[in-house]
């Protein structure tokens, strides 16, 4: 300013004062205030006292004096009247003073430039947290996901290993069954569990070569514990191993299977069974039944008119009771006569419209069955799925046919 | 009248001035309003059985670019340093300023205001509290919108100073 004219000097000083509203205050060393002058009603600072304490009445003042270092500027500090100041501060020997210029113009254009620039960083640090959260979440689903598909493997390779073994017990219960036989009489079977592995089971043999056995058994539930019971007590009567029992006596067979099979000894299974022994010769059929519905002989009457009956016989499911007795029953066996050996899952079918196929219909389906001596067990099946309405049965569908 | 400057100092956006409002003017705003500068309030508190005029310098808060100046501490008995418990970097900023006042000005009395804690979701770990705690630091939870510890906080800053 030294180099400047007076003229120009004194030019700027006026328009500084002009524009910023220059304002001054002295304060001496006992920090009172001892003048003042400019623009002070612009800030707010018209009744300030003269010869009163300064700190008292301007609040900015407080431990500011004595100065540490001069000059020394407190930048946009908000004064009374709401206008903001740069407040500066310079030692003279012993006073000090403070010069007030309006900076509200830029002090408002700052703040409109530093929100913007906050707002942004805030927004930005917001979006920095919801994207790592975002990351961490898919970091955590992919990691899920990973362990999930590998359990699925996991499960899959199980899944093929238990349907490979069940496979195998089909087979296993499939190859103990009887083949089927045309001499000295005809004998053939259907048997189509509703899972891989059913309750059912049945077999037939000659116990001496003129009488001939054939049985059919069907243990509650169905799967494997079901399967595993059905087995072992067709391989009883298969190999005969009932210790000192007469085989050719249905009663005493299941008198000692019963005693064999009890529930609390087989996870809480028990089955129905129905035994019969042929005498070729007499043609006597000794029977007896646990439980078990009664097998239906249908007989020629007349030259095409066929007739079914029953061979019923009183007797509870095996397991159940420890001393249950059962009879045995006989009958003669007609001539050219067809007998039809099942389990309850062939006759008792739901229709879709949730009624049941009546008993009468299905004997009538065996005695068209039996009227057409060509005719295979299939078409009994298919008469039967027809009346479900889909191929899945319910229960295991067993069924011996026996011509005698 | 005893009368006595405190200041508020911390990273831009803990909440600073709405503390400051909260406890001078008892409201508060949702709207975010960026200091620029100084404001100074006064606030009289009762400490034991005298009172204390408070005149709070809430200082525009600290960023990237500008340091808190802390010459504008000069003269000040106390400070509030303040931290957004939903920004864990506010308090990175609140340790380095706390660092330039004990060097620049001298260790006088401050308490740290965890702010914001109305919020459910908390940015800075436990941990680091009880490290900040175990050095000494007397750290307080308040939260502006709520009103929660905020004229605890100035109450007991007013308390340490005026011993």
């Amino acid at each position: 300013m030294q180099e400047l004219p007076q003229l120009v000097a004194d030019s700027l000083l006026r328009l500084v004062d002009m524009q910023r509203f220059a304002a001054h205050l002295v304060i001496d060393e006992a920090q009172v205030l001892v003048r003042s002058g400019g623009h002070l009603d612009h800030y707010g600072l018209a009744e300030l006292e003269i010869g009163a304490t300064a700190t008292e009445q301007l609040p900015f003042m407080e431990g500011m004096l004595p100065l540490v270092e001069t000059p020394f500027l407190i930048r946009s500090l908000e004064m009374p009247s709401g206008r903001v100041a740069d407040v500066h501060f310079f030692a003279d020997d012993d006073v000090v003073w403070v010069v007030l210029l309006d900076m509200t113009a830029e002090h408002d254009e700052t703040q409109k430039m530093q929100q913007k620039a906050y707002d942004m960083t805030l927004l930005s640090e917001r979006e920095a947290k919801l994207i790592a959260a975002l990351e961490a979440a898919n970091a955590e689903l992919v990691r899920a996901h990973r362990e999930l598909a590998e359990s699925r493997e996991e499960l899959l390779v199980t899944h093929n290993r238990l349907q490979q073994e069940l496979y195998e017990a089909e087979r296993y219960v499939r190859a103990s069954l009887p083949e089927p036989m045309s001499k000295p009489f005809a004998v053939d079977w259907l048997f189509v569990p509703t899972t891989e592995l059913g309750g059912d089971s049945f077999g037939y043999h000659w116990l001496d070569e003129s009488h001939f056995a054939f049985y059919l058994l069907d243990v509650c539930g169905h799967g494997i514990g079901s399967a595993l019971l059905s087995v072992a007590a067709h391989e009883t009567l298969r190999s005969q191993a009932l210790p000192g029992i007469d085989f050719h006596d249905p009663a005493a067979v299941l008198g000692a299977l019963n005693q064999a099979y009890q529930m609390d000894r087989h996870n809480d299974l028990f089955f129905t069974i129905w035994y019969g022994v042929f005498e070729l010769e007499s043609r006597n059929l000794h029977y007896a039944s646990a439980g078990h519905p009664a097998p239906i002989i249908v007989t020629a009457a007349g030259s095409a008119a066929v007739e079914a009956r029953e061979l019923p016989a009183k007797g509870p499911a095996l397991g159940m009771l420890p001393l249950a007795r059962y009879q045995s029953q006989t009958c003669v066996l007609p001539l050219s006569m067809q007998l039809f050996l099942f389990s309850d899952g062939t006759f008792e079918i739901g229709r879709p419209d949730g009624s049941m196929l009546e008993y009468e219909a299905f004997q009538q389906a065996l005695c068209r069955l039996a009227g057409d001596r060509s005719a295979p067990l299939e078409d009994l099946l298919a008469f039967v799925r027809r009346t479900h309405g889909q191929d899945t049965l319910e229960d295991d569908f067993s069924i011996v046919r026996l011509e005698f | 009248m005893l009368q006595k400057k405190i200041c508020l100092l911390g990273a831009f956006g803990v909440g600073k001035t709405s503390l400051t409002r909260r406890f001078v003017d008892s409201i508060f705003s949702d709207a975010y309003l960026t200091t620029v500068g100084v404001k100074i309030d006064k606030k009289s508190v009762p400490v034991g059985d005298q009172t204390v005029s408070l005149l709070i310098w809430d200082i525009a808060g600290e960023d990237d670019v500008s340091a808190v100046r802390t010459s504008y501490l000069r003269g000040a008995a106390g400070y509030l340093l303040v931290v957004d418990v939903t920004r864990a970097q506010t308090l990175d900023v609140a340790q380095s300023i706390r660092e330039r006042v004990a060097r620049e000005i001298g260790d006088i009395p401050f308490l740290c205001l965890l702010n914001k804690t109305d919020v459910v979701e908390w940015d800075i770990p436990t941990g680091r509290i009880d490290e900040l705690q175990a050095a000494g630091w007397n750290v307080l939870h308040t939260s502006a919108k709520t009103g929660a510890g905020v004229e605890s906080a100035f109450s007991d800053l007013a308390q340490r100073i005026s011993k």
